[in-house]
């Protein structure tokens, strides 16, 4: 669990982050989002001590990180940055073991876990153990970030705008690759970002963080779509919060009209969300869509299935 | 080719003479690489320190050898220790100047994430920092090494016994001349060209993955 506890950063008379507080709870992905300048990368690198706060206390598992010593707490959390960082002089391997090695692993346990990472990021050691980071794509290297900072099996990873420079097609594929890694290793995840649909899909709960460092809203993304507290929240939202909020609520878990005979000639998978339901009805001509499992029609979905959906969950 | 003639005829002259500039080209470039690394280092960290330590450094270099080596001599007497103490000291703006310009051209996303993994000073220093500037940091070690072997030669001037002396003594004579010189001068090229190129052989074994990867 991390808490901040009215955090104060200031520059000179500038206040980055005014008085917050918040609480992360174990396991748990908490999204940092806001427009450039809300204070959101200065919290997460106070998380880790790059930045030390002006004011108020940031503890870890009820210990204040003051209370650490900086490089020791800095191996216990693994660290992603946008710009990603690998050592460009080093093999993925030796990256990827640059924690384990400052921690004084033996040999064979480092080489065990950088081989198991490469696993984990689905790519495999004998290939790309002794490739340079100038021999992987930008996607791949921002994989090798990830399991580097992983190296030592920390509980808490922080992510500063770790899909930032990524093309919108390779982004995509990383967040799937992130949301599935989670469901693997459970960390206390923070991830900033200034993207809220990113911030949507990836987060348990989101922090939407205002000019300043002021907290606005600190909630489920759910809640966050269908309940913004603030002018600012719902001008931050943007257009279009309940079509977006769509993409959060699987087809499975909706009521479905039966299927009865004259089936539709569109189709959507029960594994997808009430926005690609969506789609499939907007698609089809008579603007119903069997919904399928494994090939079996389970039953169908229309506009008054995805409104009446919509307006339950609200 | 009379050179190489007038080379083999004086060949206990000058057999001693290159072994002496040698010697002393070794001494000086090991020692000013081991200053002028520590001092680049210095350089890098404190913007006021490099202004000091840039400011000395480039001033000494603008002071004739031939003066410096007699400036020197009042102190630290004749032949090598003179010679010695100047080359180093012409060899520490190279030196100095390019381990600086190395460890300030290091992506200051690498130095960072270095340090969120929880890396101390010293660990980012010869972990990270000091291995990326390898390259640029030999680039300046080459230009130093060239220059000292070059200036070793007025080093004859007060006494030391390298290949200066084959050019001294040709420059006194009437006749002959020529030859003389070139014996002085053709070991002093060779030596330069093949000390550049053993060092340019290293710098481009140590650059493996130094061309600067840019994030995106």
């Amino acid at each position: 669990m991390i808490r901040f506890d009215r955090v104060v950063k200031r520059y000179g008379t500038s206040v980055a982050v005014d008085h917050l507080s918040l609480e992360i709870k174990s396991g748990e992905t908490v999204i940092l989002v806001g427009p450039s300048g809300c204070g959101k990368t200065t919290s997460l690198k106070m998380i880790n001590r790059l930045i030390e706060p002006t004011e108020g206390t940031i503890s870890i598992d009820d210990r204040d990180t003051r209370t650490y010593d900086v490089n020791d707490l800095r191996r216990s959390i693994g660290y992603v940055i946008q710009q990603v960082g690998l050592f460009p002089h080093q093999t993925v391997a030796d990256n990827i073991a640059t924690v384990p090695r400052l921690l004084g692993w033996t040999k064979q346990r480092t080489q065990a876990r950088v081989e198991e990472l490469l696993d984990l990021i689905a790519l495999p050691a004998s290939d790309y153990a002794k490739r340079l980071p100038a021999e992987l794509s930008g996607g791949e290297r921002q994989r090798v970030g990830v399991a580097r900072a992983l190296g030592a099996d920390p509980n808490i990873l922080l992510m500063d705008e770790p899909f930032g420079a990524i093309d919108p097609i390779a982004r995509e594929r990383l967040q799937n690759e992130l949301l599935r890694l989670q469901s693997v290793v459970r960390k206390t995840i923070v991830f900033v970002t200034h993207d809220i649909d990113e911030a949507v899909k990836l987060g348990d709960r989101v922090a939407l963080l205002s000019r300043g460092g002021v907290l606005e809203q600190f909630t489920t993304p759910e809640e966050l779509l269908a309940h913004p507290q603030s002018a600012f929240v719902t001008g931050f939202l943007g257009e279009g919060p309940l079509v977006r909020r769509l993409a959060l609520i699987p087809i499975a878990e909706v009521e479905l009209t039966a299927h009865n005979g004259a089936a539709p000639e569109t189709s959507v998978d029960l594994d997808g969300t009430l926005r690609d339901a969506l789609d499939a009805v907007l698609r089809s001509p008579d603007g119903r869509a069997r919904v399928i499992n494994g090939g079996e029609t389970v039953g169908i979905v229309d506009a008054d299935v995805i409104r009446a959906a919509s307006m339950r969950s609200r | 080719m009379s050179v190489f003639q007038y080379i083999s005829d004086n060949w206990d002259l000058i057999g001693p003479q290159i072994v002496t500039h040698l010697e002393i080209v070794a001494e000086c470039v090991a020692i000013t690489s081991v200053i002028g690394l520590a001092l680049g280092i210095a350089a890098a960290r404190s913007e006021p320190l490099s202004t000091v330590i840039m400011a000395i450094t480039s001033t000494i270099l603008t002071v004739p050898s031939f003066a410096l080596f007699g400036l020197l001599s009042i102190w630290f007497g004749v032949a090598n220790p003179p010679v010695i103490i100047g080359l180093i000291l012409y060899g520490l703006l190279p030196v100095t100047r390019n381990t600086r310009a190395g460890i300030k051209t290091v992506d200051p996303a690498v130095v960072e994430s270095a340090r969120g993994m929880g890396m101390n000073p010293r660990q980012v220093l010869l972990k990270v920092e000091l291995p990326l500037a390898v390259p640029i940091i030999l680039g300046g070690i080459r230009q130093a090494t060239v220059m000292i072997v070059a200036i070793a030669t007025v080093g004859a001037a007060v006494g030391v016994n390298d290949l200066g002396q084959t050019i001294l003594s040709a420059i006194n004579r009437s006749t002959g001349t020529i030859d003389a010189v070139l014996a002085g001068i053709i070991p002093v090229a060779a030596i330069g060209i093949l000390a550049d190129l053993i060092l340019a052989g290293i710098q481009r074994a140590l650059s493996r993955g130094r061309v600067s990867v840019a994030a995106t």
